[in-house]
């Protein structure tokens, strides 16, 4: 039993110290931010925890917020809500953080939403995408990107000017993202007139899609739209082409669509495929394209919007925090409230209109893959290279 | 009469806890605990003294759930009254559930419930125009603090507890056990087999229910991933019995604290105490055992059911005796 | 009609690789009685080792496969040995420790591979993965073909060992009567370790050739080990006729319920066809034979 004793000692001792060394290192403004670390959306994680942590150094080397420093706590919300919760619920009890940010997905961002707006310390959501977000007159609540039924804006646009379909078939995955996309997408596409020939769900992770490609095939649709996450949409597209399924053209609603990763699973089915789009390095926004050569650099593949959220986000808070007539999270918010600022993910300011309150809107883009890279094709001025469209059919291709 | 002075202890621990540590953070953490309770208590009642093991515990939990979403969602009616219909519903799911499985016996009872529990998420997925399917349901919170929650949470958990005490004293309990033991001899002593295999599902499907319907109330947010979620819900009620002693009425509150402990001890890396080590040294070592570590609450998960399988199947409570052996077994290393 | 005949291919050529992944786990299932839920995670493990060949050595798959089906036979015997083994012979409250065990192994194996590889997606690009032949207007999948005949090649093999090797006939005496064989000399225990390593070589051949076309991710398992005991009931418990052609069966299912009903009830068909043929069909459809 004496042995027993021994350990606890050690063990609170342990314990002690550590909490001592927190309590006693100089306090740093404390900011938190939520993002899936692991589990299957580790890779969006990556890619915005990347982001906030460059511009953070950035913010922290030019003197942080008015000379003090300020301190990332990032937690994992493991792609769940009730550990987003947890997240929160530490973040703002045990770390004391004055403002909250992050949320990928849908379901944990309204989670975290909840406890954020009961314990009153603001949170500017950087992705979860789900229009309901800032529908529920949350105060707490800020949204610096667009909702997903804004997405296919920059793609509506193009679609009315120069393609000018009269059918599509939607192809989306059983998530949120894909469910209230899609709801979305199919409304847009009523109101100006393209008929919906066939829209249908999938659970993510299928092997084979042949079976609904050849029935979308033998609809002949004008366009496909596909909502996916990168993997489901390398698979779409590979067997699209084995298929040689052509249709006017392919378009994926942002998400996997527009990661690196899907050109390099798709290989050259992915060629032509275009995409909506929140951002890309050739945004009339100061610091974009040095901010997507900067990752590139140093993590070896490119950004893609995802990251200009994050970064946005980080510098949208770091002056939010400089306005502040005092570091608390009541005062933050009130600045947050005022934010009217340039990032390189676009301009900055929180209004509200129809539903929405404390939204920014901004437009979205359209992009198309050429020869493995993302262009901005849509809308024109601020495209990279020009579309290709007409498509070429598979067949004709080398 | 002494030997109720340690639950009694532990019952009144519970009750000032809130009071002692008004960390809502803490907080959060024993209500988990005390869900988990709920649930496990039930998986006990039908797997370990049952003997019918059950991987479906998902899909009456996520009745329960969406019972008091959609009395919300769908009726405006307070999604509190799923409390009650919540755990009626999931007790009537019990008897479908058992009609098809009960005629299965062991591997294939499990998987037959797996299979039905997926299937509800499927259902729940797909029927958009009940469910919402993944878009989910949104609700707000009736309180700000959390010691209603907390209390309520209490209340179901104790309540859970007890009625294990009640039953496995009663005739019932040992009738359950007989057929575990040996279905054959029970029914030639006149048990009924699927009558009280049906007996036991239900009340196991009841207190996942409520548990289900409080978990609504708490979170405000669920949708069929969440609620119905095969490893998340099934497999961790598996998980904390097993761990914390199967066939054992204090199993799952030892199991419930061992895993919620253990899962937010990695998540937060030592609940932010190695965060703060790392900040405060700088070494970029730590930083990346940090990272590790608090990547690997699954694969802790892993290795203690692996272990525990394999060196304590009767779990903490139910082997006493082997959990002392182990630890005398790491003195005598450390000598 | 182009639909109808593109959906048959299509699910045939899946219910091939389905079959492949069923006899592993029916195999199991025959001679230890016992439902593998790691077997969706073995597959995985094949799929990474064939990926790592593939990155680093630039092996082709299809070479690839003879080295990622004996790495899996001795996982597989490892696992038996070591973990299943002992858990068998403990007197425990719970008689289906072995079940449980095996889900605790899933988690390792996963939690494992995500340790070393991250929850990236990986996948491997070869000059056949998105190729397909076109006859008569039906696509055909030209690494689904491959996978397919080497499946059945496979699955003739296997039948040869079980019929006409001694090996073989060890097997199916302990799968017929695990006393019995003892009593008549066989060591038992090292069949069970060769048994299992069978079986998890067989899905690991499944992983190898399914990764052409597919992806890598460590959570991949869980779907895999769902489909093995869907096709293994279906069967018929330790059959290894049954699992082809629960394997087909379950392909044809799936195929033709994506196009016809929609996709989003892909998996839905496989679990119901599954809880209808446990209470209906309780020996799989072979029942339906009366064999």
């Amino acid at each position: 039993m004496k042995r027993t004793g021994y350990w606890t000692a050690i063990t609170l001792t342990w314990v002690l110290v550590c909490a001592g060394f927190a309590w006693a290192a100089e306090a740093p403004i404390k900011v938190g931010v939520i993002l899936p670390r692991t589990g299957e959306q580790a890779k969006f994680g990556e890619i915005e925890i990347n982001s906030f942590q460059m511009a953070l150094e950035e913010i922290n080397k030019a003197g942080g917020v008015n000379g003090r420093q300020i301190d990332l706590l990032i937690e994992d919300d493991t792609g769940k809500p009730e550990v987003g919760r947890s997240a929160c619920e530490k973040l703002i009890a045990q770390d004391k953080v004055i403002a909250l940010s992050g949320g990928y997905s849908s379901s944990v961002t309204f989670a975290i939403c909840a406890v954020a707006q009961q314990r009153k310390v603001p949170f500017l959501v950087t992705t979860g995408s789900a229009d309901k977000i800032t529908e529920q007159k949350w105060d707490q609540v800020f949204r610096i990107a667009p909702p997903v039924s804004e997405y296919p804006k920059g793609l509506m646009s193009f679609l009315q000017d120069v393609v000018k379909p009269k059918t599509v078939a939607i192809l989306y995955e059983n998530t949120l993202f894909g469910q209230s996309g899609s709801k979305e997408f199919a409304q847009n596409c009523q109101e100006a007139g393209v008929k919906v020939l066939i829209k249908e769900g999938y659970e993510a992770g299928a092997v084979d899609f042949k079976p609904i490609l050849v029935k979308i095939k033998a609809a002949q649709p004008d366009f496909v739209y596909m909502i996916s996450y990168v993997m489901d949409a390398s698979l779409l597209m590979r067997q699209s082409k084995e298929l040689d399924f052509n249709p006017k053209l392919f378009v994926g609603g942002a998400a996997g669509f527009t990661l690196p990763e899907f050109a390099a699973n798709a290989g050259e089915a992915s060629e032509y495929v275009f995409s909506a789009d929140l951002w890309g390095p050739k945004v009339p926004y100061p610091g974009a394209q040095a901010y997507y050569d900067k990752y590139k650099e140093k993590f070896g593949m490119p950004p893609d919007y995802h990251g200009a959220e994050a970064h946005a986000c980080m510098y949208v808070v770091a002056d939010a925090l400089k306005r502040a007539k005092e570091l608390t999270p009541q005062a933050v918010r009130e600045a947050l409230v005022t934010t009217d600022m340039m990032t390189l993910f676009g301009p900055v300011k929180f209004i509200a209109y129809g539903k929405k309150t404390q939204q920014n809107e901004l437009p979205t883009y359209l992009v198309q893959w050429q020869k493995g890279i993302l262009e901005t094709v849509w809308p024109a001025k601020v495209a990279s290279k020009p579309y290709v469209y007409p498509v070429p059919p598979w067949s004709a291709r080398k | 009469m002494s030997q109720y002075y340690g639950r009694l202890l532990l019952l009144v621990v519970l009750v000032a806890f809130p009071w002692l540590i008004g960390d809502p953070y803490y907080q959060h953490l024993i209500i988990l605990f005390l869900l988990w309770v709920a649930i496990g208590s039930g998986w006990n009642l039908i797997s370990g003294y049952t003997g019918q093991i059950l991987f479906g515990a998902g899909a009456f939990f996520g009745l329960g759930a969406y019972t008091a979403a959609l009395l919300m969602h769908k009726l405006e009616i307070s999604a509190w009254w799923g409390l009650a219909l919540g755990p009626v519903l999931s007790g009537l799911l019990a008897f479908p559930f058992g009609w098809i499985c009960f005629r299965l016996r062991g591997p294939y009872f499990a998987l037959a419930t797996l299979a039905l529990n997926e299937i509800m998420r499927y259902i729940a997925t797909i029927w958009e125009s009940l469910t919402e399917g993944m878009v989910g349901i949104l609700l707000m919170q009736t309180f700000v603090s959390k010691l209603p929650y907390y209390y309520i949470a209490l209340a179901i958990a104790t309540g859970c507890i007890v009625t294990m005490e009640l039953l496995m004293r009663s005739r019932l309990g040992y009738y359950f056990v007989s057929i575990r033991e040996d279905q054959e001899a029970a029914e030639s002593m006149g048990i009924s087999s699927v009558y009280y295999k049906m007996v036991s599902l239900t009340i196991a499907a009841i207190m996942m229910g409520l548990a289900g319907a409080l978990y609504t109330n708490y979170m405000g947010f669920i949708d069929p991933r969440v609620v119905f979620a095969l490893f998340d819900i099934s497999i961790m009620a598996v998980l904390v019995v097993l761990v914390g002693g199967v066939a054992t009425i204090y199993g799952p509150v030892v199991g419930a604290f061992i895993m919620v402990a253990l899962w937010e001890l990695f998540r937060s890396g030592g609940f932010g105490s190695l965060a703060s080590l790392s900040k405060a040294t700088g070494w970029p070592f730590m930083l990346t055992v940090t990272k590790y570590v608090s990547e690997a609450h699954i694969l802790s998960f892993g290795i203690l059911v692996v272990l525990v399988i394999r060196y304590l199947p009767n779990g903490v409570m139910g082997d006493p005796a082997k959990l002392r052996k182990v630890f005398l077994f790491w003195k005598r290393q450390a000598t | 009609m182009e639909v109808f005949l593109q959906t048959l291919v299509a699910g045939i050529l899946k219910g091939g690789l389905y079959g492949l992944i069923g006899m592993g786990m029916t195999l199991i299932m025959g001679v230890m009685g016992i439902i593998n839920l790691s077997h969706g995670q073995l597959m995985m493990v094949s799929m990474y080792i064939t990926f790592v060949l593939f990155q680093y050595l630039g092996l082709d798959p299809y070479i690839a496969l003879f080295i990622s089906v004996p790495c899996l036979f001795v996982l597989g015997v490892i696992i038996q040995k070591y973990l299943l083994n002992p858990v068998m012979r403990v007197e425990a409250i719970l008689p289906h420790n072995q079940l449980l065990m095996t889900v605790g192994v899933a988690m390792v194996l996963t939690e494992v591979i995500r340790f070393i590889f991250a929850s990236n997606y990986y996948s491997v690009r070869t000059s056949y993965s998105a190729s397909a032949w076109i006859v008569g207007g039906i696509s055909f999948s030209v690494a689904l073909c491959v996978a397919f005949v080497i499946a059945c090649l496979l699955t003739v093999w296997f039948f040869w060992l079980l019929l006409k090797t001694d090996l073989g006939r060890s097997i199916r005496a302990v799968a017929q009567d695990g006393e019995a064989a003892q009593l008549l000399g066989i060591n038992t225990e090292r069949i069970r370790f060769i048994t299992f390593g069978l079986g998890a070589s067989l899905v690991a051949a499944a992983g190898t050739l399914l990764l052409p076309i597919y992806y890598l991710f460590p959570d991949i398992g869980g779907r895999f080990t769902t489909k093995a005991f869907i096709i293994t009931i279906l069967g018929g418990m330790g059959s290894t006729v049954g699992a082809i052609f629960g394997g087909l069966t379950l392909g044809l299912a799936e195929a033709f319920g994506s196009t016809y009903i929609g996709m989003e009830f892909e998996d839905l068909i496989g679990l119901v066809i599954f809880v209808l043929v446990l209470v209906f069909l309780p020996r799989g459809l072979k029942g339906l034979t009366g064999v």
